[in-house]
């Protein structure tokens, strides 16, 4: 990418001073989450949910559903901190502030295709983090859900280029990526990667959303980086794509993702790909259901 | 399997939530994943449970957990476990089973397979159809095939060999008839463009898409026979493969690794699982389904 290119990009990204109707708690959340764990405190988690009425109401939803684990939903914030975990609620809180960035205009990529996705990954990220006795489950959801946040910025931002990227790939069955590089020049990993650093993200989630398409780029965080690369995959695989159809065979055993994670975590080679493949359409109807609930979106309307 | 496919007797209750469902039944499920590699997904076990509710009639078992003891416990043990498969893949069987399939194949390794040949004098395509039970995935194979034939497939031969290891079954299949519940997810382009009315019930397959297809019997234990099946591109073997023992399987996956031309694909069902039984195989994805690919020369991944 070229210094001008990049200079475009950062100068879009500043005039995007607010995302749509983003509720003010979640910057300084996510800036909480950078702390470790033992720093954050969790009453300042439970004073910051609670700040926001709506936030709150969303939180306690996703918070009952199946796929956050808990059988009956919590009745209270400190219900679900305590029963939960706190790191646990943090990603639910970040779930939900997430969600509150709604478009009031139609974006190139349907708002509701591209929540599913993020949340998918998200989720598919946290399960197969759970096969990985050593890896850090709730830090693979975030990454999940964070990982292509340069999509947004590219619907805000370029909308025109974006939208002819969006077209080329569903008219050509290409992945997204590619025809972004081929009809923008650059790729929401860039864009997203300016959007992170402006909002101060880890460098480990800051590397997820610049290197998911090219792992080996990576200078830092590599196996995380290759989760995040692989769970994407899948869920394109899944039904939790992009909304189109990916003309391509993905084989994940030999991608170079696969070999790194494995490099970092021996218990991969236990895992059994295809099972794994057929638990996480189970989830899929969860999180459609998910997503248009709490986040007050008409049902799916296209596949994949 | 001998009789061509009805309806499951039970008809699912869609409203049965997951909840419901007796925790026995996942138990059930891992040893009927573990013993055959079939798995059914959680929002399907209420059809695995209707599976065991007709057994546990079949076998006076009282409880859920009762029937569990007859799946686990010498000398019921093997002779349950296989009709409990059978109770479960019956009936799954239609035209137009998995699109998803259908879609990887025509989208994907059709366009791959045409390039790869492309310096071959001979533009000939094979598939096999193992285990083809009474026809219905032969035919849809035939019938997307001819709708290739004045694309991608212009001035190809299209061979597909369909098998089973049942007479009656195969002979069924020849006859090509089929009722409305086999024909339930073919679309009415296709049952004008590719068939011929029977009576007011069923239809039959064209003379035209039969002459794809060369079924016979055979059995995919038979090693001697099992050697002369070289050269395809394709194989589909769904749901055959449950019913046999690891050594078995593995030796027929092995075979069926021979038999395909490097670059070529092997598809199980689409709720069904190689396991680790063959290590040379590459498990692939496609949108919404899952093959077996034998690595082409080209690749540099054999
Ligand atoms: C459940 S049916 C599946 C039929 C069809 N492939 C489908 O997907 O619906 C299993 C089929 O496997 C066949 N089969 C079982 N053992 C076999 C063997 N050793 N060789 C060939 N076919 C066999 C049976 O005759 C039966 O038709
Ligand atoms: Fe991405
Ligand atoms: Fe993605």
């Amino acid at each position: 990418m070229t210094t001008s290119v990049n200079r475009t990009i950062r100068e879009r990204v500043q005039r995007i001073e607010t995302m749509p109707a983003i509720p003010a708690v979640f910057l300084p959340l996510l800036r909480l989450l950078n702390n470790s764990v033992d720093e954050v405190k969790l009453d300042e988690v439970v004073r910051l949910i609670s700040y926001d009425g709506a936030i709150a109401a969303q939180c306690l939803r996703v918070a009952g559903s199946p796929l956050f684990g808990m059988a009956q939903p919590p009745k209270s914030i400190k219900g679900a901190v305590i029963s939960l975990g706190l790191r646990r609620v943090e990603t639910i809180l970040l779930t939900c502030c997430l969600g509150q960035a709604f478009p009031a205009k139609k974006w190139a990529l349907d708002p509701a295709v591209f929540w599913r996705h993020s949340l998918g990954c998200a989720m598919v990220c946290r399960k197969f983090s759970e096969k990985l006795a050593a890896a850090d489950h709730e830090k693979a959801y975030m990454a999940g859900l964070l990982h292509d946040i340069g999509f947004m910025v590219n619907c805000l931002a370029f909308p025109k280029e974006f939208a002819m990227a969006m077209e080329r790939a569903c008219q050509e069955e290409v992945p997204l990526h590619e025809a972004e590089h081929s009809t923008m020049g650059f790729t929401h990993c860039e864009t997203g990667r300016v959007l992170a650093e402006k909002w101060k993200l880890a460098d480990d989630i800051i590397a997820v959303i610049a290197h998911h398409h090219g792992v080996g780029q990576s200078q830092k965080s590599q196996p995380l980086v290759a989760l995040v690369h692989l769970s994407d995959l899948l869920c394109r695989t899944r039904g939790l794509g992009y909304g189109y159809y990916e003309r391509r065979m993905v084989d994940l055993i030999a991608d170079p993702a696969w070999a790194i994670l494995l490099q970092e975590h021996r218990d991969l080679e236990g895992v059994d790909l295809v099972r794994f493949t057929f638990e996480l359409d189970e989830a899929v109807g969860e999180i459609h259901a998910l997503v248009s609930t709490v986040f007050g979106l008409a049902p799916a309307t296209a596949r994949t | 399997m001998t009789i061509v496919p009805q309806p499951p007797v039970a008809q699912p209750a869609p409203n049965k939530s997951a909840e419901t469902v007796d925790p026995v039944y996942r138990q059930i499920r891992d040893l009927v994943y573990k013993v055959s590699g079939i798995y059914k997904a959680e929002e399907k076990l209420y059809l695995l449970a209707d599976g065991c509710a007709r057994r546990m009639k079949q076998t006076d078992a009282r409880t859920p957990r009762e029937y569990w003891d007859r799946l686990t416990a010498a000398p019921s043990r093997d002779a349950e476990l296989r009709e409990l498969l059978n109770e479960i893949t019956i009936g799954e069987t239609c035209l137009f089973r998995s699109q998803p399939q259908l879609d990887a194949l025509r989208k994907v390794i059709l366009p791959e397979i045409v390039t790869e040949k492309v310096k071959q004098v001979t533009k000939r395509l094979r598939i096999w159809s193992a285990g083809c039970s009474t026809g219905e995935e032969s035919y849809t194979l035939a019938m997307n095939m001819l709708e290739e034939s004045e694309r991608l497939l212009k001035g190809w031969t299209v061979e597909i060999l369909a098998t089973d290891l049942n007479d009656r079954s195969v002979e069924t299949a020849k006859a090509g008839i089929y009722g409305d519940y086999a024909l339930r997810n073919t679309s009415d382009l296709y049952k004008r463009k590719y068939f011929s009315t029977v009576d007011e019930k069923r239809l039959q397959v064209r003379p035209e898409v039969k002459k794809l297809i060369a079924f016979s019997r055979l059995n995919l234990q038979d090693d001697s026979k099992m050697l002369f099946m070289k050269g395809m591109d394709l194989i589909f073997c769904c749901n055959v493969l449950i019913y046999f023992d690891g050594a078995s399987k593995s030796k027929v996956i092995n075979h069926f690794f021979s038999d395909l031309n490097f670059g070529g694909y092997f598809f199980l069902g689409t709720s069904e699982s190689l396991m680790k039984l063959n290590d040379q195989f590459h498990l692939v994805h496609f949108p919404g389904t899952i093959a077996y690919w034998k690595p082409s020369l080209s690749s540099g991944k054999l």
